[in-house]
């Protein structure tokens, strides 16, 4: 797995996970927290990325909410 | 750590059991705020990334607004990755309900794939590790015994 700047804690994914279900029994084995990191990981890139065409389509440097609204419907559909 | 629990309410409560609830609510809310703030971070580091990447800014209140869905979006994949596994009758979710996780969109599957296949690879060069150091252990002969035995009796060897 490469390790760069950013990544979620395989700790931390785990709580966020756990969080929500509604087993007591349920688990997650520990390639599927990895796999999640990941997948959590491409989610914020994905969505900050998007945003940020949004802007630059706009002629702008800065990244604003608006630019996140805009994305987020097909942001939601594609994951 | 807090296990996550549904809260039942019964028709009678002593106020005992009312106060241990409530108790247990809040720690539920503690540990909300510490995972928001987690994701909070990380989103903040990844944002940075892409703003390097790209050459823009991202405002304090876009970072806030992505950490925002993600931290939502966790509620969805683990309730689905929930039903998945008891789907396929098991308790413990693996990464072929991650993959399943990842199926709309192409890239994301096949990039998600790519990655359990590179865990997989490496978990088996783990056990083959811990299999020839094991028997190495052991004092069997095994491949591997043979080079150790050589190259001390060969004291030229540097």
């Amino acid at each position: 797995m490469e390790e760069r700047e950013g990544g979620f804690r395989k700790e931390t994914v785990e709580r966020l996970l756990r969080l929500h279900f509604r087993d007591g029994r349920t688990r997650v084995n520990g390639d599927a927290l990895l796999l999640m990191a990941e997948l959590l990981k491409v989610f914020v890139r994905e969505a900050a990325a998007r945003a940020a065409r949004q802007a630059q389509a706009e002629d702008l440097e800065k990244v604003d909410i608006e630019h996140v609204e805009k994305v987020l419907p097909q942001l939601l559909l594609d994951f | 750590m807090a296990a996550a629990r549904p809260r039942l309410s019964a028709g009678r409560e002593i106020s005992g059991g009312r106060a241990m609830e409530a108790a247990g609510g809040e720690q539920r809310e503690l540990l909300i705020q510490r995972l928001r703030a987690a994701v909070h971070y990380t989103t903040g580091c990844l944002c940075q990334d892409v703003a390097e990447d790209k050459g823009v800014l991202f405002s304090k209140q876009t970072v806030a607004a992505i950490s925002e869905i993600t931290f939502r979006q966790c509620e969805n994949f683990a309730r689905d990755l929930e039903m998945f596994a008891r789907h396929a009758k098991r308790s413990t979710i693996t990464s072929e309900d991650v993959k399943l996780l990842a199926r709309r969109s192409n890239s994301l599957l096949k990039y998600i794939t790519q990655k359990s296949d590179e865990l997989a690879s490496s978990n088996m060069e783990q056990k083959e590790k811990k299999k020839k150091k094991s028997s190495a252990a052991k004092g069997r002969k095994t491949e591997e015994n043979e080079t150790p035995v050589t190259e001390s009796e060969d004291s030229n060897m540097a």
